[in-house]
């Protein structure tokens, strides 16, 4: 299964920035402020964790638990590696987590369709999406921890084997293999979830 | 272009669906509430070398002029000097003990002239650990030499000048000899209190607490 691969959403004000090398943007200065930080990497830390199985609340508590981390060791943070530390630091936090979250759930609350169903656009196209969601979250549930993350930092995040490697501390063989591995998994899995395609329109 | 394989296609869309899912409204400001109100609370975390030096020198100056405060003292009219320190209102930014200002030290505040000292230039960004401690010493050393004034003058400096984040805490502790020093007894106690809130395993703490007035 070959993915597109598209610019990627990094900013919280979804300003398009296609990351080249991980961690800041060419041009773009490193955080010097948790304000910077959060601004920079927020949108990023919270789609990771929901990639990774966390309900959008918890989602957001993750979050913030990341960014106070950051805060604290903010003086350390080598500023060619923020997105790699608070990556890093959302997989130790996520991993923490969903110890607790697992036995109560590893798809998205109820709640959290609804919310995602009341947001902009037709309530038909967002329960289109917010199912799509769930089926999503259900499957990467059943993959190997390994090919989630990088099936996730590949088809959500967008990024390139390269900056998969990066943020995964892999050599970029590694995760080009693990990443070919994931897709497979991936697709078995959507194949046999298949009748439940949630998108009314031919798919 | 689309692709023929519709197993392909659903699992782009799923992709699709799960990048176009909205960040929760106002989280990103949410979590920068969090940390500005976590910024209010920690004291920086010194090396243990720097706490005993700093520790060692205060107590050293402590003691060397508690004899001569305590001539002095009953002499000068101290309580009459106008405390920085107490500017915590709105005019200044950056109290030394980063919490908000009991209605103690409020009264007092009301209660003294303002100060008027001019501080220095404003400094440059990177402040390193020396600059703090050099600006430490400056208190250190006026309030060794019974001028209290000073030592709250340079500890304005350190705060809003220097905006030290390293060495706050025996900042802290050397505003509330200050004011203790110079007769604003109410107003140390309630720095004192605030200090032992706010940092209850701070090596500091005790020394704060014998401040504090029961």
């Amino acid at each position: 299964m070959r993915l597109r691969t598209l610019p990627l959403r990094d900013d919280v004000s979804g300003t398009r920035s296609k990351v080249l090398a991980v961690g800041v943007a060419p041009g773009r200065a490193p955080s010097q402020t948790i304000e910077q930080l959060v601004n920079l990497h927020y949108r990023f830390v919270w789609r990771v964790l929901r990639g990774f199985g966390l309900s959008s609340s918890d989602a957001e508590d993750a979050a913030q638990q990341v960014f106070m981390i950051a805060m604290r060791k903010l003086d350390s943070i080598d500023s060619s590696r923020e997105r790699s530390f608070v990556y890093g630091t959302a997989m130790h936090v996520a991993s923490n987590l969903r110890r607790g979250v697992r036995r109560r759930r590893e798809v998205p609350e109820d709640h959290d369709t609804e919310r995602a169903a009341s947001a902009s656009g037709s309530p038909e196209k967002q329960t289109e999406l917010a199912n799509a969601r769930v089926l999503l979250a259900e499957i990467l549930a059943q993959l190997p921890e390994r090919s989630r993350r990088v099936l996730v930092l590949a088809e959500i995040e967008q990024l390139e084997v390269p900056e998969i490697a990066n943020l995964e501390r892999i050599p970029v063989g590694t995760a080009a293999s693990r990443l070919r591995l994931a897709r497979q998994q991936f697709r078995a899995l959507l194949e046999a979830a298949q009748d439940r395609n949630p998108f009314t329109g031919a798919t | 272009m689309s692709t023929p394989d519709p197993i392909e296609r659903l699992g782009v869309r799923l992709f699709e669906a799960a990048r176009e899912e909205p960040v929760p409204e106002d989280a990103a400001a949410r979590v920068l509430d969090a940390a500005r109100a976590r910024q209010l609370t920690p004291v920086p975390r010194l090396s243990r070398r720097a706490k005993w030096s700093l520790l060692g020198a205060a107590a050293a100056l402590a003691a060397g002029t508690a004899l001569l405060l305590g001539r002095h003292e009953s002499v000068e009219r101290i309580s009459a000097e106008p405390s920085s320190a107490l500017m915590h209102g709105p005019q200044r930014v950056a109290p030394a003990v980063p919490a908000p200002a009991p209605k103690a030290v409020a009264s007092e505040a009301s209660r003294v002239a303002p100060t008027t000292s001019t501080p220095a230039p404003v400094h440059s960004t990177h402040v390193s650990l020396s600059d703090e401690l050099d600006a430490l010493k400056v208190a250190s050393g006026a309030l060794s030499a019974g001028d209290n004034q000073g030592a709250l003058t340079a500890l304005d400096r350190y705060d809003h000048v220097l905006k030290g984040t390293k060495m706050r805490a025996e900042a802290s502790l050397l505003r509330i000899e200050a004011l203790s020093r110079s007769g604003q007894t109410g107003a140390a106690s309630a720095l004192a209190q605030q200090f032992v809130d706010t940092n209850p395993e701070s090596p500091l703490a005790d020394r704060a607490r014998s401040f504090v007035k029961q």
